[in-house]
C-alpha cells in the first residue's frame, strides 16, 4: 500500500457505501420496467468502464477492443447454461478464467505494438471473434428459463434484485480498482503510461505489469459480460462483441474521468440514462440516437476536458479551496515538515574492489551510416563526478542510452563493478544499480511528490515499508522533504529536477547518469542544485553528468570527458581540458586558434 | 478436383482480385493521404466511405438528380460526384475538430497527438454511423445498375475454364484507376500538390517557406475524404450497404496503408490491391463470414511482422 | 532592416532569451555566436513565428513582425535556413527549391533565380531529380541555402550551417555565403558556433550566452577579446 493509503481508502469506501445505499433505495421508487432495466445497466456499464480503466486508463494502453472479454463472458455463461446446464454462478467465474487465458494469448503478440497500432489491433480481436461466432451459427442464443430454481440459476422475477447484484459487482470492481490505484501496481501502471522508457529506467518491468493489467481488466470485463447476458436473456454476436460495446467502455470512462476510481461510475451515471432514455423516447424516429449521444459526449470531453469530468471538477474545487495549491493529501503525511530525525548516514554498500566503478571500453553505436558513438573509452572511479561535455550532436545522450540499455551497442563493453552492463534490458540495468534522469521531466502532476519518488524504490524491488523509508530519505538528500505531500504539479522547475533526482536515488543506485539536469535553470537555482550534487558526492555517490552549462560544470566536475562527433576528444581535469587545443577547436572552430 | 474448375476458380479470383483490388487501392489512397502522409489516425475513414456510398445513392437512385444520365452512366458519375461533397465534409471536419488534435499543435508531443485523434475520430465515427442510421435507415440499399448483373465472358480458355468479368466491377475498376492517376498527377506536378507533400514531410520547415500548414492539412484531409468517398460510390454499384458498412472496411484500409508503407500514397494503392487479392483468394477456401475474420488476421500479421510495409519510399520522416 | 528589441522568450518555465536586442541593417552581414544552449535557434524561431515571445518587439522593414502569422512572414522576404537543414526528405532536390519559391516573390524571375542557385551550387543541378533525404550532409546544407535563396529574399537567416559537417565542407559553405552577400547584396543574419569562421566574414557580431547578449562589436574587436573563449568554455564568473 502506498503511504497514506489507509485513511484515503476508508474515506472512499464510506462514500462508495453511501452512494450504493442511496442508489438501491432509489430503485424502490422506480416502477417502470424499462427504467428498472436502466438502473441495472448503469452499474453494469460502470463496471465495464472500471475494467477498461485498469488497462487503458491507469496503464495508458488505449484499447478499442474490450468487447473481446465482454463477449467471452457473455457467451461462456450462455453456452454453459444451454449445453451443460451450468448456472451463471459457475458460468461467470468460468468466463473469468477463459478471459484470463484470452488476455494472455492476446497480450503476447499485441503488446509488442504501441499507440495507435495497439488500439487498432485490439479492435481486430472482438470483431474476428464476432465473425467466427456468426460462422459457427451462434446468431442468436437464448438463456433457458429455470423459474423453479431461480436463485440457483440467478433468475429472479423481481428486477430490483438484478440491480442489487449489479451494484454489488460494481462495488467489488471499484474496490479492486481502489486497491490497485493505491498499490505499487497502480503506480507502476501510471509510470508506464506517463513514459514507458523512464519507467523502465526506474526499474519497472513494463511488460509484466502491462500483461497483468490486461488479465485483471479482462477478467472483470468477462464478469460484466456474463451478468449482462443473464439480464438480457438473449445474446447475439453484435450485442456483445460489437463496436458499440467497446465504445461504451471508452466513452463512459473518458467522459467521467480516466485513471480514476470514480470516473467510469460518473460517466455511466450520466451517459447511460441519457442515452437509454433518448433511445426509448425517440428511438422510433431517431434510431441510433444512443450512438450519436456517445459520439458527441466523447468529442466534447476530448476538446473541453481531456482528462474527464472528474478531474476537471476536482481541479477546479481544489484551486478554489486552497489558493496556495497545497493538495489535500498533505494531511496524510506523517510528520511532514516537522523536525524529523537527523540525516541518517548514507547506507552505501561497501566498495567491492579496487577497480573503477564504471569501465567503458571502445563503445560504438551507429545509425545507418552515422557513427553516433565511436570507440568511446573511459572510466569512473567510485565517488567522483565525471562531466561529459561536447558540442551539440556529439553523441552524449546516445552514449547514455547505450549504457542504460535503451539502445544496443554495436561494439565494445561496459562494466559496472566488473559486471557486464550491455545486453540487459533497461530495468535490468537499473536493478544493477544505475539510476538515470532524462532531459524532460515527466511527473504525475496530481500525485504527491512522495508518490512520484517512490516509483524509483518500487523499481528496485523493495518492500512497501522499505520503499517509503527510502523515498523519504531520497527527498531528504535533495532537500525536498518538506514538499513530500505537495502535488507535483505545484513544483517549480528546479524542484522538479530535484524530484527527478530523488526518484533515481530511491532506487539505491551505485551510479547516477544525469542528463542535462541544469538546463534552463537560473543562476541561483543552478547553484542550489549544484550544492545538492556536491553533497551527494560527499555521501559517496558516483555521478556521471551530461551538461552544457559550462560554468557550472567547471565548479562541480572532478574530471571531464569531451566528446565530438561521437569520439572522445580529451579526458582529464577541467582546467586542463578547456585549454586543450582540440577541445577549443571543437567548440569555437579551427580558425580561433590561428586567428592572430 | 477437376483441373478445369480449379483453373477457372483461380482465374476468376485473379480477375476479381485485380478489379476489386484497385477499388480497394483507391479507398486506401484516401487513408494513405491522411494516415500515411499526415500521420493522423482517422478512425472514421470507414464512415467517409459509407457517406460516399450514400451520396451516390441519393444522387442517382433515390433523389433522381442524376437519373437523366441513365442507369449505365449515372452510378459512376454519381460516385465521382461524391468526391466534392466529401471533400467539403472532410475539410469541415478537419477545420473544427481534427485540427485541434493534430498538425503543428501536436508536433513533438510524446505520441504525436494520436490519442486525441483516435478518440475524436471514434466520436465522429459513432456520430456518422448512428446518425446515418437515423437519416438513411438500416435497410440495406444499393445503387442499381443493370451492369452489376452482366458480365463479359472470356473463354473457354483452358480445360473448359471460363473467366467472367462483371461489367459493373469492370467499369468501377477503370474509374478507380483513373481517379488514382488524376490524384497522382495533382500531387506530383501541381504547386498545391507539392505544397501538401512538403507540409506533411516537415510542417515546421514548410511554415518557414510561407506555406500555411493548417490550410494544407485541411485540403489534404478533404482530398483523402473525397477519394475514399469515390471508392465508396464505386463499391455501391456492386454491393448492398447500410450505415454500418464502413466498419468492415476500416481494417482493410489500415491493412492496405500499412502494407504499402507509411508515407507512400502509391504504396497504399498497391497495398490495397494486395489486400483485395488476399480477400478474393480467401474466398476460394473460406466461407463468407470467415473471410472477414481472415482480413483481421492479415492486419495483425502485417502490423506485427512487417510494419514498415512492402512498397513505399525509403526516405522516412524521422 | 531587422530590429529586435528587448525580446524575451520562455519555454514552460525555462528562460530561453532575456531582453535581447540586436539590429541587422540593410545590406549588412551580421553574425550571432554563442555556446550550446545559448538560445540562438530560439531567436530564429521567434522571428519566423514558430515560437511566441513573452515580451519585446521585432520589426522588419518597419513592419511589426509579431503581428503577422508565421506562414505570412516568408512572404515579406525573410528566408530561414533552419538548424539541421530540415530539407523535405521525401521531395526531390528540384521540388525543394520550388518550395523555397512558394512566396509570390519567388515566381517573378524564377528562371534567373534558379540559374543563380545552380551557379552557386552546381551539385543541385546535377542531382535535381534525387530525393533530398538521400543527399549527404553538405549537399543538404547547400540545398537548404538554395531553398532559402529561391524566393529572392531581402533577408537570409542561416542557423548553424556548419553543424555536423566536416570542416572542409563547412568552409565551402561559408565561402558561398560570403559570395551571396558580396555579389547579390543580400542582407545576412548568420548564427554559428564556429566563432572565427563566422565573424571574419561579417560586418558586426553579437555573442549570446544563456539568453543574454554579452558582447557585441566589429569582428576585429571580438576576435581579439578572450572573453569570447571564456564564455564558450564556461570560464566566466558573471
Amino acid at each position: 500500500m502506498r503511504q497514506g493509503a489507509g485513511p484515503h481508502l476508508r474515506r472512499s469506501l464510506t462514500v462508495l457505501a453511501a452512494v450504493s445505499i442511496i442508489y438501491l433505495l432509489a430503485t424502490l421508487f422506480v416502477t417502470n420496467s424499462y427504467y428498472q432495466l436502466i438502473m441495472t445497466l448503469v452499474p453494469v456499464w460502470a463496471l465495464f468502464g472500471v475494467s477498461w480503466n485498469i488497462l487503458s486508463g491507469y496503464g495508458g494502453q488505449l484499447s478499442f477492443g474490450h468487447a473481446s472479454f465482454f463477449g467471452i463472458g457473455a457467451y461462456t455463461v450462455t453456452l454453459a447454461m444451454v449445453y451443460w446446464g451450468l448456472t451463471p454462478w459457475v458460468g461467470i467465474p468460468l468466463g473469468m478464467l477463459l478471459a484470463a487465458l484470452a488476455a494472455v494469448l492476446i497480450g503476447i503478440p499485441t503488446f509488442r505494438l504501441r499507440g495507435h497500432y495497439f488500439a487498432l489491433s485490439m479492435l481486430a480481436y472482438p470483431l474476428a471473434i464476432l465473425y467466427v461466432m456468426q460462422y459457427l451459427g451462434f446468431q442468436e442464443v437464448s438463456i433457458p428459463m429455470h423459474r423453479e430454481h431461480g436463485l440457483a440459476y440467478m433468475e429472479f422475477a423481481e428486477p430490483r434484485i438484478y440491480t442489487l447484484i449489479a451494484v454489488l459487482l460494481l462495488i467489488g470492481g471499484v474496490v479492486v480498482s481502489m486497491v490497485i490505484e493505491n498499490s505499487r501496481f497502480g503506480l507502476a501502471l501510471l509510470a508506464i503510461r506517463q513514459n514507458e522508457l523512464a519507467a523502465e529506467a526506474a526499474g519497472i518491468n513494463a511488460r509484466r505489469w502491462k500483461m497483468l493489467s490486461l488479465v485483471v481488466s479482462g477478467m472483470l470485463g468477462a464478469v460484466v459480460g456474463g451478468f449482462y447476458a443473464r439480464v438480457l436473456l438473449v445474446v447475439t454476436p453484435e450485442s456483445v462483441f460489437g463496436m458499440l460495446v467497446s465504445a461504451q467502455a471508452v466513452v463512459v470512462t473518458l467522459f467521467g474521468g480516466v485513471a480514476s476510481v470514480w470516473g467510469p461510475v460518473i460517466g455511466a451515471a450520466i451517459l447511460v440514462p441519457l442515452a437509454e432514455t433518448l433511445q426509448a423516447e425517440l428511438g422510433t424516429y431517431l434510431p441510433g440516437i444512443q450512438g450519436v449521444v456517445y459520439g458527441i459526449a466523447i468529442i466534447a470531453v476530448m476538446l473541453l476536458s481531456p482528462d474527464g469530468l472528474f478531474w476537471t471538477v476536482r481541479d477546479r474545487l481544489l484551486r478554489r479551496e486552497t489558493p496556495h495549491g497545497v493538495s489535500e493529501v498533505t494531511g496524510l503525511m506523517p510528520d511532514a515538515g516537522s523536525g524529523g530525525q537527523p540525516l541518517a548516514a548514507a547506507t552505501r554498500p561497501a566498495s567491492r574492489g579496487s577497480g573503477p566503478l564504471l569501465q567503458v571500453e571502445r563503445l560504438s553505436r551507429s545509425f545507418g551510416g552515422l557513427r553516433a558513438v565511436s570507440e568511446v573509452s573511459f572510466e569512473i572511479t567510485e565517488g567522483e563526478i565525471l562531466g561529459i561535455i561536447g558540442p551539440n550532436g556529439a553523441g552524449k545522450t546516445t552514449l547514455f542510452n547505450v549504457l542504460n540499455g535503451v539502445l544496443a551497442a554495436d561494439q565494445g563493453s561496459a562494466r559496472l563493478d566488473g559486471r557486464p552492463m550491455l545486453g540487459k534490458k533497461t530495468y535490468g540495468v537499473c536493478r544493477m544499480g544505475v539510476g538515470r534522469t532524462f532531459q524532460v521531466v515527466r511527473s504525475f502532476p496530481r500525485l504527491p511528490v512522495l508518490d512520484n519518488v517512490i516509483v524509483g524504490a518500487y523499481g528496485a524491488g523493495m518492500s512497501d515499508r522499505d520503499a517509503i523509508a527510502r523515498a523519504i530519505r531520497a527527498l531528504e538528500q535533495v532537500g525536498l522533504r518538506g514538499r513530500a505531500g505537495v502535488a507535483a504539479g505545484q513544483l517549480t522547475n528546479k524542484q522538479l529536477r530535484l524530484m527527478e533526482l530523488a526518484r533515481a536515488l530511491a532506487g539505491n543506485p551505485r551510479l547516477l547518469l544525469l542528463d542535462e539536469t541544469l538546463a534552463g535553470l537560473g543562476r541561483e537555482e543552478c547553484d542550489e542544485v549544484l550544492a545538492v550534487l556536491a553533497q551527494l558526492r560527499a555521501q559517496g555517490m558516483t555521478i556521471c553528468i551530461i551538461e552544457h552549462t559550462m560554468h557550472a560544470m567547471m565548479r562541480l566536475a572532478d574530471r571531464f570527458v569531451v566528446l565530438d562527433h561521437g569520439r572522445v576528444l580529451a579526458t582529464g581535469l577541467p582546467r586542463a581540458v578547456v585549454e586543450d587545443a582540440s577541445v577549443i577547436e571543437a567548440y569555437l572552430g579551427k580558425k580561433w586558434l590561428t586567428r592572430r | 478436383m477437376d483441373l478445369g474448375i480449379l483453373v477457372e476458380n483461380v482465374l476468376n479470383a485473379v480477375t476479381a482480385g485485380v478489379t476489386i483490388g484497385c477499388i480497394y487501392g483507391l479507398m486506401c489512397i484516401g487513408l494513405g493521404l491522411i494516415f500515411g502522409i499526415m500521420r493522423i489516425v482517422n478512425f472514421a475513414q470507414g464512415e467517409l466511405l459509407m457517406l460516399g456510398m450514400f451520396t451516390s445513392f441519393y444522387l442517382v437512385s433515390e433523389g433522381r438528380i442524376l437519373s437523366f444520365l441513365g442507369p449505365y452512366w449515372g452510378p459512376f458519375i454519381g460516385a465521382m460526384c461524391a468526391a466534392p461533397a466529401l471533400f467539403a465534409g472532410g475539410a469541415l471536419l478537419h477545420r473544427f475538430l481534427i485540427s485541434r488534435v493534430s498538425g503543428l499543435r501536436t508536433v513533438g508531443s510524446l505520441d504525436e497527438g494520436h490519442f486525441g485523434q483516435l478518440i475524436v475520430t471514434l466520436g465522429i465515427s459513432l456520430i456518422l454511423q448512428n446518425g446515418g442510421q437515423i437519416l438513411f435507415g438500416s435497410t440495406p440499399v444499393a445503387v442499381r445498375t443493370p451492369l452489376s448483373s452482366q458480365a463479359f465472358e472470356v473463354g473457354p480458355i483452358y480445360q473448359g475454364a471460363t473467366v467472367f468479368l462483371n461489367k459493373a466491377k469492370l467499369v468501377a475498376f477503370f474509374v478507380a484507376v483513373l481517379a488514382a492517376v488524376v490524384l497522382y498527377l495533382v500531387l506530383e506536378y501541381t504547386r498545391l500538390g507539392k505544397a501538401l507533400r512538403a507540409a506533411a514531410d516537415n510542417p515546421t520547415a514548410a511554415t518557414y517557406m510561407g506555406i500555411d500548414v493548417d490550410r494544407a492539412y485541411r485540403i489534404a484531409f478533404g482530398l483523402g475524404s473525397g477519394i475514399t468517398a469515390v471508392a465508396g460510390g464505386l463499391m455501391a454499384t456492386y454491393i448492398s450497404f447500410g450505415p454500418f458498412v464502413g466498419f468492415d472496411y476500416v481494417i482493410i484500409m489500415y491493412s492496405g496503408v500499412v502494407l504499402g508503407g507509411m508515407g507512400s500514397i502509391f504504396g497504399a494503392f498497391w497495398g490495397g490491391v494486395t489486400v483485395g487479392f488476399v480477400q478474393q483468394f480467401s474466398a476460394l477456401v473460406l466461407p463468407p463470414q470467415l473471410q472477414n475474420a481472415a482480413m483481421f488476421d492479415v492486419f495483425l500479421m502485417i502490423v506485427l511482422l512487417r510494419p514498415q510495409g512492402l512498397f513505399g519510399r525509403s526516405a522516412e520522416r524521422a | 532592416m531587422l530590429e529586435v528589441r528587448n525580446l524575451s522568450v520562455a519555454y514552460g518555465g525555462l528562460r530561453a532569451l532575456s531582453d535581447v536586442s540586436l539590429s541587422v541593417p540593410e545590406g549588412r552581414f551580421v553574425t550571432l555566436v554563442g555556446p550550446n544552449g545559448a538560445g540562438k535557434s530560439t531567436l530564429f524561431k521567434t522571428i519566423s513565428g514558430v515560437v511566441q515571445p513573452v515580451a519585446g518587439a521585432i520589426t522588419f522593414a518597419g513592419q511589426d513582425l509579431l503581428a503577422r502569422r508565421p506562414s505570412d512572414r516568408a512572404h515579406l522576404g525573410i528566408a530561414h535556413v533552419p538548424e539541421g537543414r530540415q530539407v523535405f526528405k521525401t521531395l526531390t532536390v528540384r521540388e525543394n527549391l520550388e518550395m523555397g519559391a512558394y512566396p509570390k516573390a519567388g515566381h517573378a524571375h524564377w528562371a534567373q533565380t534558379l540559374d543563380r542557385i545552380h551557379t552557386l551550387f552546381p551539385i543541385l543541378a546535377d542531382r535535381a531529380g534525387q530525393l533530398a533525404g538521400t543527399l549527404s550532409g553538405g549537399e543538404q546544407q547547400m540545398l537548404a541555402i538554395g531553398r532559402g535563396l529561391a524566393c529572392a529574399p531581402r533577408l537570409l537567416m542561416l542557423d548553424e550551417p556548419s553543424m555536423g559537417l566536416a570542416p572542409s565542407v563547412a568552409d565551402t559553405i561559408f565561402e558561398r555565403v560570403s559570395q551571396i552577400h558580396r555579389e547579390d547584396g543580400v542582407t545576412i543574419l548568420l548564427v554559428e558556433q564556429r566563432v572565427a569562421e563566422a565573424l571574419e566574414r561579417s560586418d558586426h557580431g553579437y555573442v549570446l550566452e544563456t539568453g543574454h547578449i554579452v558582447l557585441q562589436g566589429r569582428y576585429e574587436t571580438l576576435l581579439a577579446d578572450d572573453r569570447v573563449r571564456r564564455s564558450y568554455l564556461g570560464l566566466t564568473e558573471a
